[in-house]
């Protein structure tokens, strides 16, 4: 049962300053992000690549379009681990190599090739990942500086 | 068949919207909300994203778009919070403490506490403004009794 509830006339006028201060900094954010990776236009992808790496913005989560929401959650997953890394002086070796789609199933190294080739103009992300990265990740890899 | 539209939930792109109509209102039933109602205008939004970013920094139209949704969620979700605090404390009018509150509450303290300040003096502005107004009226009223 929903009740009729009315709002006092200051709220427009805060809800638009609070809604411009969150425009900007959510922008800002996604600015930040294209121009660390070399981009001068502001992609959905950058704003995605936010929400997911911000805790306040996690309500936006089901707004991302799934496309985006895949990529964005895997690379704020690995820029997390890159970070624990840097601030614990750990190397964690094993996501050095890897640039690709975690879903693809690519068994070998031969075959992981052979894609690339054939779909380089489709796939340009793909060129650095070789093998499967959940082969790769095994605790062996993980020393101690 | 006589559906029942009470508390109808309709759920398009993600979004939730609740829609309290009466049974016997047929017109409720028809009502989608349309695009241009759900998102704030893109102009707009646009215009705001351009003055905190660099001259040489471009915005594509699909970022614009996302932001768009992102902001209609926002507001949903300030304003929820706001609006659940009131009806928790038996209260019909939603005002700007409540709102500042919700931001405290949902972690977003960093807009909090400039609100706040931007709601005190749009209060001092507002009674001003009404002082002025029946300083006005009052002399018109005077001058209407003289003549």
């Amino acid at each position: 049962m929903f009740t009729k509830q009315m709002i006092s006339s200051e709220i427009p006028m805060l809800m638009s300053k609070a809604c411009e201060i969150f425009i900007q900094e959510l922008t800002f954010r996604a600015w930040m992000h294209a121009e660390k990776n070399n981009k001068s236009i502001v992609q959905p992808c950058d704003v995605a690549k936010v929400i997911m790496q911000t805790d306040t913005m996690n309500f936006l989560t089901e707004i991302i379009p799934n496309n985006l929401g895949d990529f964005s959650v895997f690379d704020a997953k690995e820029e997390n681990i890159a970070n624990i890394a840097e601030e614990n002086e750990v190397s964690l070796s094993f996501t050095a190599g890897f640039m690709g789609n975690p879903m693809m199933k690519m068994d070998s190294e031969e075959n992981a090739g052979n894609i690339v080739e054939g779909n380089q103009a489709t796939l340009p992300y793909t060129s650095g990942f070789m093998g499967n990265p959940m082969n790769m990740m095994n605790m062996d890899n993980v020393r101690m500086k | 068949m006589g559906d029942n539209n009470i508390g109808k939930v309709l759920e398009r792109e993600g979004f939730k919207y609740n829609f309290t109509a009466a049974a016997s209102d047929t017109s409720a039933q028809d009502e989608v909300i349309k695009e241009q109602d759900r998102l704030l205008p893109i102009a707009n939004v646009g215009r705001i994203m351009k003055q905190i970013l660099p001259p040489n920094a471009k915005i594509s139209k699909e970022a614009k778009e996302t932001m768009q949704e992102c902001v209609s969620e926002f507001i949903s979700f300030v304003t929820g919070e706001a609006s659940d605090k009131c009806h928790k404390e038996k209260r019909k009018t939603v005002n700007g403490d409540d709102i500042c509150w919700a931001l405290a509450t949902l972690g977003f303290d960093d807009y909090s506490e400039p609100l706040k300040r931007y709601l005190h003096k749009y209060r001092e502005f507002e009674g001003e403004r009404a002082n002025q107004n029946k300083g006005n009226n009052n002399t018109y009223e005077n001058n209407i009794a003289n003549i």
